[in-house]
């Protein structure tokens, strides 16, 4: 039975949470299990790095391996992570120490420095500088060097065989600040301090979790107040949320772990870590990426190996070489062995055809008690000496 | 030095005496000098001697909350309040809901709808779980403007009122509470408020002018000023309502 996917792109309407409540419903049973896939989104303000890929490879082979098996939505919007101060806070010095420029012409390392810049100079724009920004995110706006940069990742995606959820779609939360805020209020998840000038914590202290502040003094939103607008008017439709996140951020999802579950779906929690280069994870905010970022890594590889084998080789390394963990560093050369892995593997593929039962019972294996693929198991199993050259459905459906 | 600022050193350095009579063998406190290196020794020896009490704040209307506190203060063991006024009625305000922690932790006092909660005053370290659980309370905006208010304060009604002043200039919510509590809870101690009195609420600018002689003060360097005092809250005598 084909499964009934959702993607997100183009749900949004002016009417956001009609719109995602409407969504919401339209994945709504042909059968299989609710699945949402929910990553955490990356700053659209630098190239894509190793730690970047390594999140967007793992997310898109879980997904597109859990499509058979059950009703999957991939919800990954830039739009609402917009509203954190990072981002509103580039754009603020964007315009303060650039003003016109033409971001069009630039590359994603020219604005990355940009973003380098902004970081080191440490300063805090006041919330009022933030406010037209702010206003102008829930209108559909994006600052002309974040778009150019989308519109530079959409194209690495293309040449990644990523599923684009949406890059560069008008998707706001289903949620406005406000009716979140009240919605947790009512049920004791938040405490709101904001009438009296003071902050918002989020509240799970009767499960012995420390209070987690996720609205300043001054109104400004952190990526937890963000994640819940989107979060928690989606959460009721479905039976399972795959959080995926940097394990740096554990403490704060296990905070939106308890409050996704209160409202009914089993959460499951899945960190990823980063891909440390030189033997040091160093956030993207520091620069200093060298050729180790999307555009020179596709441009190497491309120039090598073949379409196909690029996107395959690309998830052997960054999901089975590096594993979920975040001990290995980056290492260019087994990368290249791995491209040359995927063209041999692509080569000797069975040509007979495996059918949609069988390709989902070969699916179904890769899970534990859980709904979703786990991209680690099912990408290792392509790699082991004895393991049967892997189907041209199961290539084609899940990695390239 | 002014009359005025002579009175705020006498009261100053009589709280003081009244709460550590040891610190006044060793610091002068009729001068602002001697009562400012009393203060510093009192927050550079703070120790796990000290005693406190952690008030939870989860909704804050400061006429409800004045209530609320000099009911806490009203259960308090004479013994426990004795220990809690040698170290100055410390309290610790904290942003957290009651009504999320009272499965883990026992309050001595809570208020109608949990809107806050009073620990009974202990050493430091027993309040360390729910200082780490929660966070301390930010309200930097200034208390919000309201008509004088009257509060009935719990008990079997009486004909005591006393009016309670506030100091708003330059003073956050967050100070008014440390301000307030003070006053209040050592009122209580000092059996200038019981069970079944009134308090009218009042919030001025600054605390001159008024006709009515203070028979309690909260007394703090002026922040305009750091060679001078101020009174940032007050409490009458008995004065009929009005």
């Amino acid at each position: 039975m084909p499964a009934v996917v959702i993607a997100d792109a183009g749900v949004a309407g002016p009417a956001g949470a009609q719109a995602l409540h409407d969504a919401g419903h339209r994945v709504r049973p042909a059968g299989g299990r609710r699945v949402l896939l929910a990553p955490i989104t990356i700053t659209p303000s630098k190239p894509l790095t190793p730690s970047h890929l390594k999140g967007l490879l793992w997310t898109d082979v879980m997904y597109r391996a859990t499509r058979p098996l059950a009703e999957v939505r991939y919800r990954y919007s830039h739009t609402t992570y917009h509203p954190t101060e990072q981002t509103l806070g580039f754009w603020e010095f964007l315009d303060r120490t650039q003003g016109d420029a033409a971001y069009q012409d630039l590359t994603e390392q020219e604005i990355g420095d940009h973003y380098v810049a902004f970081r080191a100079a440490g300063e805090r724009a006041a919330a009022r500088s933030l406010r037209p920004y702010a206003d102008a995110v829930e209108q559909g706006w994006v600052h002309p060097a974040s778009a150019r940069i989308l519109e530079l990742w959409s194209e690495q995606y293309r040449a990644l065989g990523l599923h684009d959820p949406g890059l560069r779609a008008h998707q706001p939360p289903g949620l406005g600040l406000d009716e979140m805020l009240d919605g947790l209020a009512a049920r004791g998840l938040c405490l709101d301090h904001r009438r009296i000038g003071g902050p918002v914590h989020l509240d799970l202290t009767r499960h012995g979790l420390p209070l987690r502040q996720i609205v300043t003094a001054d109104g400004r939103p952190n990526y937890l107040a963000c994640a819940l607008r989107e979060l928690v008017p989606l959460a009721g439709d479905f039976d399972e949320i795959v959080l995926l996140y940097d394990p740096e951020l554990d403490p704060d999802y296990q905070l939106l772990e308890r409050i996704l579950a209160d409202l009914g779906p089993t959460v499951r929690r899945v960190p990823v870590g980063r891909v440390p280069i030189d033997g040091s994870i160093r956030s993207a905010r520091h620069g200093g990426w060298g050729h180790h970022h999307a555009g020179p890594l596709l441009t190497a590889a491309l120039a090598e190996y073949d379409g196909p084998a690029v996107r395959l080789g690309m998830r052997l390394y960054f999901i089975a070489v590096l594993g979920p963990g975040q001990e290995q560093s980056f290492r260019p050369e087994l990368l290249r062995q791995c491209l040359g892995r995927a063209q041999r593997l692509l080569a000797t593929g069975e040509s007979g055809q495996l059918g949609t039962p069988a390709l989902a019972g070969l699916l179904g294996r890769h899970r534990r008690d859980h709904t979703y693929v786990d991209p680690y198991r099912l990408t290792t199993s392509l790699l082991g000496k004895r393991a049967p050259a892997p189907s041209p459905e199961l290539l084609t459906e899940v990695f390239v | 030095m002014s009359p005025l600022q002579e009175d705020l050193v006498d009261r100053a350095g009589r709280r003081v005496r009244h709460a550590r009579p040891d610190l006044a063998e060793r610091f002068d406190l009729s001068t602002l000098a001697g009562l400012l290196d009393a203060q510093q020794s009192v927050a550079a020896a703070a120790s796990a001697e000290e005693t406190l009490v952690v008030a939870v704040i989860h909704h804050l209307e400061l006429a409800e909350w004045a209530g609320a506190t000099c009911a806490f203060a009203f259960g308090l063991d004479p013994v426990a309040g004795a220990r809690w006024r040698r170290s100055f009625t410390r309290t610790v305000f904290l942003a957290g809901n009651p009504a999320n922690l009272r499965e883990r932790f026992r309050f001595a006092h809570v208020a109608g709808d949990s809107t806050a909660a009073w620990t009974t005053p202990g050493p430091g370290p027993n309040a360390s779980t729910l200082r780490r659980l929660l966070k301390l309370f930010d309200a930097p905006a200034g208390p919000p403007a309201r008509p004088d208010t009257l509060v009935r304060l719990p008990g079997r009604p009486t004909t005591g009122h006393r009016d309670l002043y506030l100091a708003t200039e330059g003073c956050s919510l967050a100070d008014a509470l440390v301000h307030l509590n003070h006053v209040l809870v050592e009122a209580v101690l000092d059996g200038l408020i019981a069970p079944g009195d009134s308090l009218t609420l009042r919030q001025v600018p600054r605390l001159i002018g008024i006709a009515t002689p203070f028979a309690a003060l909260r007394v703090v360097t002026d922040p305009h000023r750091p060679d001078r005092l101020k009174a940032a809250a007050g409490l009458t005598e008995e004065t009929p309502v009005g």
